[in-house]
Formats: C-alpha cells, structure tokens, sequence
C-alpha cells in the first residue's frame, strides 16, 4: 500500500500501548456503563429492519 | 473525505484508545474506552480526560482546547477501528451532559452521509429508538456497521 492508499483509508493507524492494559478492566466510566445498562433495560434495542 | 485527527495509541484488544489533544491549553492526554455492558454485542463509548499526574479520568471536563472538531473525529476514528476488529458490535454513547450530547448531535449531523455509507445510526428520544434525523435532538446514540 502506498502513502496515497493510506491517507484514502479510512481506518486510522493505531499504535498498540501496553501501557494502557490496565485501565482495561479498571472501572472507569462506571457510571455511564450503568446508566447505558439502565436504559438498555428499559428501551431495549432498536428495530433492525433499518438499513 | 479523511477530516483531521489525533493520532492513536491503543491496547491490544483495542477497547482503550489514548490520544493527545493539542492547543491553546497545551497538551491533554484523552481516553477512550468501550465497555461491555449486559447486552451482549452492545458497548458503551464513554471517554475523558487523564489526569497526567494521577492518572485519573475526568468525563466531566471542558477542556476547551480550541480542538473540538478534531476531537470527535479522533473518537469516531476509533469507532471505525473498534467496529474494524469488531464488526458486529453496536456502540451506544451519550454525553456526559446535555451540552455534551449536543456535541455529538451536531457531529453526527455534520458528517451523517458519509458515516451512513458503513453505519446504521439511531437515536433515542423519549424512550424509544428512531432512525437518526437531522434537526432532532436525541438522548443516546446507537450505531453498528453495515454488512457489505
């Protein structure tokens, strides 16, 4: 691939950091995870017929 | 259309990104994460600033570092790389505050024709979930990608 057909693409390059393993299961935005959980319970998911 | 962003730094199961915001306040490390939640196949997208000193993350910060546009195109960036290694995921996000989900909002609407092209989008409004509309303002966002 050259550096034309990279910049086309679409995905970004990533880095990989080991460093940032431990936040991995490190409860970090609990909150929001809650909150998402909350309104997963509640609302659900959408209908998938959409495209 | 490949709109400016930060570069990424990520751990390997890539479901936490880092990337640096640059401007007028200095350098702010930044962190994403997506978390499982208990529907399986469905992530929350949540992110925030670290503490470069404690390492805590703070959602809560305006950091008002003259980068916002290229902020959300560096977090839909990892969307795009989370869904590359995970193409059956459904990442759901809102703000962190109203303003926030504005934020997002106006994101989405900005770019919506080309994030249409590999995602579904909706958004929900008053407990239900619609296909997202320009000009509505929603509570929560959920988008997977396409099968092509």
């Amino acid at each position: 691939m050259n550096i034309k057909e990279l910049n086309k693409k679409k995905l970004p390059i990533v880095r990989i950091d080991n460093s940032l393993e431990k936040y991995k299961n490190a409860p970090i935005f609990q909150d929001k995870v809650n909150k998402a959980n909350e309104m997963l319970r509640t609302v659900g998911l959408p209908k998938f017929s959409a495209k | 259309m490949q709109l400016p962003r930060y570069e990424l730094k990520a751990e390997k199961s890539l479901m936490v990104f880092e990337f640096l915001s640059e401007g007028p306040k200095g350098k702010i490390p930044k962190l994403i994460k997506f978390s499982e939640t208990n529907l399986k196949g469905v992530y929350n997208l949540a992110f925030g600033d670290k503490n470069q000193d404690t390492g805590e993350i703070n959602d809560l910060a305006v950091s008002n570092n003259g980068d916002s546009e290229k902020v959300l195109a560096t977090v839909v960036a990892t969307v795009l790389a989370f869904t590359d290694k995970y193409p059956t995921a459904m990442v759901y996000a809102t703000g962190s505050t109203q303003a926030r989900t504005r934020l997002y909002q106006m994101g989405i609407t900005k770019y919506l024709l080309e994030i249409q092209k590999d995602y579904v989008v909706f958004g929900q409004k008053d407990n239900i979930w619609h296909p997202f509309k320009k000009s509505v303002n929603y509570e929560a966002f959920l988008a997977y990608r396409k099968k092509h």
